[in-house]
């Protein structure tokens, strides 16, 4: 043995050396070791510091229940991953890992204070403590927690990872790719179907791989199922959460086992899986025993020190004592020595061993306690040795060692099953819960089934000790520090729900989610309540069974492609022009186009100016648009909207306000009959999908006898608006077929033709108050119109305006957005928009909520022009209004600022509002409350500029 | 600390590829021009007497380009610049979305398992010729598997770029 | 994620191509303005909210595009049925 390196042994490649640091020190190992592994080969006990109280930790398991020996990983900038279990990071070149949770140092930690303290910090003491005094809160106790709160750091820089996902679909899922993980992927792969076999660790195998004997097997069914093509192996793949109806979510882990040098492509791999069956193989972990010193580092899981030998060739100590309440204890006792690692004693709680075990202790001369339980363990940063009495309060007697072996049962895993809804029964002989029934096509195999036999044992991890519970510093979970007497406390404080109790000590909340603590800390509360277990229940499992980065969770949702940004025909133009944008909806928009330096307020005011002098352009292609169809498509939109639209004739356009039910405006829009059976809505950019929706849910569940049918056409058509006096005299020369007079085309009507050798509809409307035109051409040809509008534009002064400057001149007019001057309270009445309603029509979407108590009741918000005092005072939009100044706060607020803008036009401010019973108010000064200053303002109507609207006919 | 802010804008910077892309077993390209028309009707026969095809009676079905969408829908791709008549007066809907999407097609062993990237139904047990509204991931599209190995992905005109560019990242050997 | 049979697609889905639609059978009324306020309170903002077996609509959008109405445990998540709009309460 060099070091604690064994002679012989294990799967790892003793050829191929690894280099790689731990905590900055130079390290080395083999090929197919884990960073646990290669560390305790080289003597390394210690590997980290405790959430709480800093105490010295060392390893415990040999796989992903490892609670103590947390790592970070560095792999550059952006790829720092903290709170790696050292037992699952496999060993490759160049690995930089670094211990956690300690300051300054893994071996003098001084928030180790808190150890000794430790009698201080109880169950609940943040809770208790540090409620007062108030004002210490903010300035003293926050910034002490935070610097002692959380497990590892948090990367600072982007992650520069790509991750992938994907879905797959098969007949069969095995979760587990132990023996009879394995068995059951073949078993179903020979019926024919689809199988996906995944396991968590770097190579499939499971408890196998810890058994030698079972190695050619192995090999044997690893390449039976490499052969089969309807299989799918995926190691270093965990299932993180079964899902309803059998979809499993599983992370593979593609580049983390190599160094950075050869790790090539996506880092993880998120796969959303369907299967018809899902088999859990999950397996089962084993339980540590609840005594004094349990976590001084060199005491763990006998079942670790096994897998350590026989997988890896690593004693974990040069001499071992073993604490059993369970047959496996003894059979993995005897694996350990004929692997060569020197067993000095078993300890065991019972008196009635299978004479065979001891039969095989006594043959390899290990001493044997039956009877007796290890009472004190005697070392800080390693084991020196430990205590053992008869039945745990005899007269003690010391062992020296430097490892203890802990065997206290198993516990069948059985996240996965939990999270599909599976019941489980709790099961003396395995003091575990294992799983009942369930509703989904999943069972359970294995030992995660409850279906191994490895023996018998005790249940119940807590032994008996000398001191009683409210002494005892056992520890029961160890990532969070809980300890039995914390449990005990709990429970005398009033705790009796294990939920209540698992919050209140934070057992089974840390990172583990309790995979080697829940079930200690069950049957103690189960002892101090006098209960039986089963009527105490256990905690959820919810997934992800381990951590799980957020990288793989997001798949190619990232960056570029967090989410799809829509753009219209025309912003590659725009983009060059230099505008600037804004997002509305998932479109992006074009807000303004600034020449040389202006800013917003110099471009906007520059477009509105233009625009009301000579004209503009606006790409408006992002409305949403409908195209209803059919002999009844009049009676359906004088159904849905509040205005008569079956006297509506074909060629002429209508404003039309849609409510919900509840009487509320939800949308608007300018729609035109093109035909006595076909109609071209429009809705607002944000609105387009909802009032589709909204639309084919009345026409499919409602009115289904109406033969009308809706298609979005939103896409099929790039709009073009050109507004201004000069509007007529810029598209003249590109249309065809139409009559652009204005008798013969006047406000309001909708024409066919063509424009620019393009099918066009072309709208006459206008949002601006100007002569104006809006262009409708099949997208593919937008930018060239665009383009050519833009062209002849140019012999007219024309601008081209972004949304900003739409906002503003629509406000001058007093037109309202839906979403903006509306807040989904505001009626057509409380809006100023009793015009659109059609006081004749018999029903009509919201038309019975008109008539509610609450919406003819006066006093309603109603919308409102402002006009500030002070010419040059721009209102905050959002800002609240109040009657008077001088009140006391808090103010009554009787409404808010909708809208508000510089007008270029008036050389003055204008704004919206919604103001209580705003209408009666006409004339009177109201105020509005500052930060700096509070600003008075006259109300007055919502129309601000050409109130006789003569400017619509240029 | 990361700038979100920098992260979100850079979806402006994707650009949708003009020219065919070729991955490890799989190629993505455009479709080409087609007329798309919308059709709907509550009885298939009048519709197909005004359009003069075929209609396929089952949900997911496809004749000559020509997909049931659903009970009253079908969608129809078609050689450019084929007009159908309206069938004005009619209980009949027909109406002309030819520039609403574009269609991409990927090909090649190597298809479906970039389609699945974000796609969630079980389209290798999706027969040949079969057509269907889905998603890959939040994005609306319709898949037609025109042959074994080669798919018809429509996708409304402003989501084509993401769509393109996620397939990109899907694709092996296609992105860096 | 859920599967749900669509009743005209006659398959299961995946539930990202299905929006919820709320409550099911809660009819318009035919002529709302013969419902008092409160019947028209009720009809508008009332619904249950049961431990178990609940009517609701979903909506096939990224599919069919059908409204349906189905029967789901709200327990379990569990459907079990879902129906054609217009067929009778299952």
């Amino acid at each position: 043995m060099s070091g604690f390196r064994l002679a012989d042994g294990g799967r790892i490649d003793r050829r191929t050396k690894r280099n790689f640091t731990f905590d900055g020190k130079a390290q080395w190992g083999y090929a197919g070791d884990s960073l646990a592994s290669a560390l305790l080969a080289q003597g390394q006990m210690l590997f980290g510091r405790s959430f709480k109280y800093h105490r010295p930790r060392g390893i415990l398991g040999a796989g992903v229940e490892e609670p103590n020996a947390l790592v970070t990983v560095d792999r550059g900038p952006g790829r720092i991953t903290p709170n790696l279990r050292a037992p699952s990071v496999a060993l490759h070149d160049g690995l930089t890992a670094t211990s956690q949770n300690r300051f300054p140092t893994l071996k003098t930690d001084l928030i180790a204070v808190n150890n000794v303290f430790s009698a201080f910090f109880p169950a609940g003491f943040y809770n208790k403590t540090f409620m007062w005094p108030r004002a210490a809160w903010e300035k003293v106790y926050e910034p002490i927690i935070r610097r002692l709160a959380g497990l590892g750091d948090s990367p600072t820089t982007r992650d520069p990872d790509h991750y992938d996902a994907t879905y797959a679909h098969c007949e069969t899922l095995v979760v587990g790719a132990g023996p009879a993980g394995i068995a059951a992927a073949l078993e179903a792969a020979a019926g024919g179907g689809r199988v996906i076999l995944i396991d968590e660790q770097e190579e499939i195998g499971g408890g196998a791989l810890s058994d030698p004997a079972q190695w050619p097997w192995l090999e044997e069914a690893s390449a039976k199922l490499a052969a089969m093509d309807n299989v799918t192996v995926l190691p270093r793949t965990t299932a993180i959460g079964h899902y309803h109806q059998n979809f499993v979510v599983a992370a593979e882990r593609l580049t983390d086992h190599l160094s950075v040098d050869e790790a090539e492509g996506a880092r993880e791999k998120l796969w959303r899986i369907r299967a018809g069956e899902v088999v859990l193989a999950m397996g089962a972990i084993e339980r540590p025993l609840v005594f004094e010193g349990n976590d001084v580092p060199g005491v763990m899981l006998a079942s670790a020190a096994k897998t350590f030998a026989l997988r890896y060739g690593v004693a974990v100590g040069r001499k071992l004592v073993v604490m059993a309440v369970h047959d496996s204890g003894w059979r993995d006792a005897l694996a350990l020595h004929k692997a060569g690692v020197n067993i000095a004693a078993i300890v065991d709680m019972r008196r009635d061993v299978a004479s065979e075990l001891i039969e095989g202790a006594r043959a390899a001369r290990i001493a044997c306690y039956q009877g007796y339980a290890v009472t004190g363990v005697s070392g800080g940063q390693a084991v020196k040795g430990v205590t053992i009495a008869l039945a745990g309060v005899g007269k003690g007697q010391k062992i020296d060692c430097d490892a203890v072996l802990m065997a206290g049962g198993w516990t069948p895993t059985v996240h996965l099953w939990s999270h599909a809804k599976g019941s489980l029964r709790w099961d003396e002989a395995w003091g575990a819960f294992v799983p009942d029934k369930t509703h989904e096509d999943l069972r359970c195999v294995g030992a995660c089934g409850g279906a191994w036999d490895y023996g018998k044992g005790l249940s119940g991890g807590l032994l008996p000790a000398p001191k009683p519970l409210h002494d005892s510093k056992a520890f029961v979970d160890f990532q969070n520090d809980v300890k039995a007497r914390d449990i005990g406390l709990a429970v005398q404080e009033g705790f009796r729900s294990i939920e209540h109790i698992k919050r209140y000590t934070t057992n089974g909340m840390a990172t583990d989610q309790g995979k080697t603590s829940n079930l200690n800390g069950l049957q103690i509360a189960s002892g101090v309540l006098h209960r039986p277990v089963t009527e105490i229940g256990l905690t959820t499992f919810r997934p992800p069974y381990t951590p799980q980065s957020f990288g793989a969770i997001l798949g190619h949702h990232k960056e570029a492609l967090f989410q799809p940004l829509r753009k219209s025909v025309i912003d590659d133009w725009a983009a060059a022009q230099g505008a600037v944008y804004e997002n509305v909806a998932q479109w992006r928009r074009a807000r303004y186009f600034p020449q040389g330096s202006e800013d917003m307020d110099a471009a906007v005011a520059r477009e509105c100016r233009t625009v009301r002098s000579a004209v503009g352009v606006f790409d408006a292609s992002t409305l949403g648009k409908i195209e209803v169809v059919g002999p009844d498509a009049a009676e359906f939109l004088n159904r849905m909207y509040t205005n008569p639209w079956k006297s509506l004739e074909p060629g002429r356009c209508r404003y039309g306000l849609l409510l919900g039910e509840h009487g509320f405006i939800i949308d608007d829009g300018v729609s035109a009959r093109l035909a006595p059976d076909r109609f071209h809505l429009t809705t607002t950019t944000g609105g387009a999908a909802r009032v589709l929706n909204m639309m084919e849910d009345y026409l499919q569940t409602e009115w289904s006898d109406l033969d009308v049918w809706l298609t979005s056409t939103t896409e099929q058509w790039a709009v073009i608006a050109v507004q201004g006096p000069k509007a007529r005299r810029v598209i003249e020369p590109l249309v065809e077929g139409i009559d652009l007079s204005p008798e013969a085309f006047p406000h309001m009507s909708v024409r066919e033709g063509k424009i620019c050798g393009v099918d066009t509809r072309l709208f006459r409307v206008s949002f601006t108050g100007e002569l104006g035109f809006e262009v409708n051409v099949p997208a593919e040809h937008g930018r060239a119109v665009w383009e050519a509008i833009w062209a002849e534009g140019q012999k007219h002064g024309a601008v081209a305006y972004g949304t900003e400057t739409m906002h503003v001149l629509r406000a001058e007019k007093g037109f309202i957005i839906v979403g903006q001057d509306t807040d989904g309270t505001v009626t057509p009445d409380d809006a100023g928009l009793g015009w659109a309603v059609g006081k004749k029509k018999p029903d009509f979407v919201g038309k019975r909520s008109l008539a509610r108590p609450d919406i003819v009741a006066p006093g309603r918000k109603q919308l409102v022009g402002l006009l500030t005092d002070d010419p040059q005072a721009v209102l905050e939009e959002g800002a609240q209004i109040v009657a008077d100044p001088n009140q006391p706060v808090p103010m009554t607020m009787i409404g808010h600022v909708t809208s508000s803008y510089h007008s270029a036009t008036l050389g003055r401010s204008i704004a919206m509002a919604l103001v209580a019973g705003g209408r009666d108010r006409m004339g009177e000064t109201l105020h509005i409350p500052m930060p700096d200053r509070t600003i008075s303002a006259k109300v007055v109507a919502p129309m601000f500029y050409d109130a006789e609207g003569s400017r619509l006919n240029g | 600390m990361v700038e979100i802010a920098e992260i979100a804008v850079s979806a402006a910077e994707l650009k949708l590829g003009t020219e065919p892309v070729q991955g490890a077993g799989v190629r993505l390209s455009h479709a080409g021009p087609r007329s798309r028309y919308s059709l709907r009707a509550r009885d298939a026969k009048v519709l197909a007497e005004v359009v003069g095809r075929t209609l396929p009676g089952k949900i997911g079905d496809q004749a000559e380009g020509v997909i049931c969408l659903g009970p009253d829908e079908w969608y129809a791709i078609l050689a450019e610049d084929t007009v159908l008549p309206r069938g004005e007066g009619l209980p009949v809907s027909v109406t002309d979305v030819s520039s609403r999407a574009l269609g991409l097609v990927l090909e090649g062993p190597a298809a479906l398992a970039v389609l699945s990237s974000g796609c969630p139904l079980d389209l290798a047990n999706m027969g040949v010729g079969r057509a269907t509204r889905t998603v890959f991931e939040t994005v609306e599209i319709v898949v037609w598997r025109e042959a074994e190995d080669r798919w018809h992905v429509e996708v409304w005109r402003s989501f084509a770029t993401w769509l393109w560019n996620a397939f990109l990242a899907a694709m092996p050997g296609a992105h860096g | 994620m859920i599967l749900i049979h669509c009743p005209y697609c006659e398959e299961a889905r995946p539930e990202v191509e299905f929006a919820y639609g709320g409550e099911a059978h809660i009819a318009r009324p035919v002529d709302p303005s013969t419902y008092s306020d409160e019947q028209w309170e009720e009809f508008l903002y009332i619904r249950n909210n049961p431990r178990g077996r609940h009517h609701e609509r979903w909506r096939h959008t990224h599919g069919c595009g059908r409204f349906f109405n189905a029967v789901r445990d709200t327990v379990t998540d569990v459907f079990e049925t879902t129906y054609k709009a217009g067929e009778a309460r299952k």
